[in-house]
């Protein structure tokens, strides 16, 4: 009996406590199939599964307390973004996003990550080396470590969610904005542009010749607005072409084509929506590395009930004719 | 390495802001440029109709509003806060450009000052000399 409990024990030490990982993969029902039936050839199956029920509330309840606890980010308002040139606006979100509770979690979650795995090529390595009791007590700590591992990447997968969702409504916040700013433009604004841009050019065509009768009769002279504007000019329009020339002002392009800025944004967002899909495929994979810890761990416990009941002194379920020969020879 | 990250993180928000607070600096400066520009054509309007001021009074002072008017009607025409900004000063301003700026309108046409807005008013040299004289009542002298 105590050793049942052991080896139930060991099923509960290795299912993964986010037991919604294991949930999410689509053949839930089949894994219940599978698992049941095992303990229905136990003499225990009642316990046992009441215990199963159990141990996955309990591994609910524990991943929902996790969720609650997932770091936050709050990126930049999208007003003071949208006004960043294209190149650096990415950046800028990346560099915010680092700086971020979440995203100093998500870093320590991929070190501990590729710590588990270090642990997990070593532990498997061990067990090729040993055998006997040593073997079956280096497997019980893999299966630990794989159930460790898994809640680790369940956890980051969490946390990489959260940033890309909020990743996403920043883009698509960005885009509503500048589409906002194109649908300012009323009929009334549009004709007053158009005279803008009228007035302007009409004034730069003429101001040399404006200028030359002006001030050839020297009545009128030369306003200090006047010097100093052209001199500002001048300095102003080194500085404009070498903005213009600069690195990080130069538009963003995809393919050698240039994208305006709207572009740009809406590329960014279908690559955060990219790396959404590939996330819910790893959660699938997570799903099924959840499901074959348990099924190890189910291996595990069988074999060690096996070895239990081999060796134990309970008299074997054999008929009468079998102890026949005692009563004929005496 | 950690700190050098850190170091370039801090510079990429300090250049954020500064590209952000330079922006923001602009937007609050400068106002009612248009508003001047239309006090002093007022002003010149006014001496162009002064009966009380001599020939040579007139001009002086036209001569000293012209210089006022060339900055204004230049800083006007130059004010990129006044592009889309549909107020009834700005449309008005706009809408009629040889009577908003009135003297690089004129100048552009060979015309003086005076000149310039008496043809913008449907007035000419021509006009006033084919122009019959008549009573209120419509009755011929």
């Amino acid at each position: 009996m105590s050793s049942t409990v052991n080896s139930l024990n060991t099923i509960k030490n290795y299912l993964p406590t986010t037991s919604d990982t294991l949930f999410k993969v689509t053949e839930k029902k089949e894994f219940k199939k599978e698992i049941i039936p095992s303990f229905k050839n136990s003499s225990l199956s009642c316990f046992s599964i009441a215990l199963f029920a159990g141990i996955l509330f309990l591994s609910q309840q524990t991943a929902a307390k996790q969720n609650s606890t997932i770091p936050e980010w709050r990126p930049q308002s999208s007003e003071k973004l949208v006004k960043l040139p294209s190149t650096y606006l990415k950046k800028s979100i990346e560099s915010n996003f680092a700086d971020s509770k979440l995203g100093i979690a998500i870093d320590a979650a991929n070190e501990e990550t590729r710590l588990k795995v270090l642990s997990l090529s070593d532990l498997k390595k061990a067990i090729n080396q040993s055998n006997g009791e040593i073997k079956t007590e280096l497997r019980h700590q893999l299966l630990a470590e794989k159930r460790a591992y898994v809640n680790i990447v369940s956890r980051k997968n969490k946390m990489r969610w959260k940033q890309l969702m909020t990743k996403q409504r920043l883009y698509e916040r960005i885009l509503n904005k500048l589409s906002q700013k194109n649908r300012a433009l009323t009929p009334g604004k549009k004709i007053l542009l158009e005279k803008q841009d009228e007035a302007k050019k009409r004034f730069n065509q003429t101001i040399s010749t404006v200028d030359l009768k002006l001030f050839e009769t020297a009545s009128i002279p030369e306003s200090a607005y006047s010097r100093k504007y052209s001199k500002n000019m001048t300095v102003i329009n080194q500085l404009l072409e070498k903005v213009n020339n600069h690195r990080m002002n130069k538009a963003v392009q995809v393919d050698g084509q240039k994208l305006s800025k709207k572009e740009y944004i809406r590329k960014l967002l279908t690559d955060t929506q990219s790396e959404i899909a590939i996330l819910e495929q790893e959660e699938n994979i997570l799903g099924y590395m959840a499901k074959l810890v348990a099924l190890d761990a189910l291996t595990l416990s069988e074999e060690a009930l096996d070895a239990e009941l081999a060796d134990s002194d309970t008299p074997s379920d054999e008929g009468p004719a079998e102890a026949a020969n005692l009563f004929i020879n005496d | 390495m950690e700190n050098i990250k850190k170091k370039l993180k801090t510079a990429v928000v300090i250049t954020s802001t500064i590209i952000l607070s330079s922006h923001l600096m602009m937007k609050s400066t400068n106002a009612g440029v248009l508003e001047n520009l239309e006090r002093e054509r007022a002003s010149v309007i006014k001496h162009i109709l002064d009966p009380e001021l001599s020939p040579s009074e007139r001009q002086k002072k036209i001569q000293s509003s012209k210089m006022r008017l060339i900055d204004l009607e230049r800083i006007v025409l130059r004010d990129n806060k006044l592009k889309g900004r549909n107020t009834p000063t700005v449309r008005r301003a706009f809408n009629n450009y040889d009577l908003t700026f009135l003297l690089h309108a004129a100048t552009e046409k060979n015309l003086t000052l005076t000149d310039g807005w008496l043809s913008q008013l449907g007035i000419t040299t021509q006009s006033l000399m084919s122009a019959q004289i008549k009573r209120q009542s419509g009755e011929k002298m």
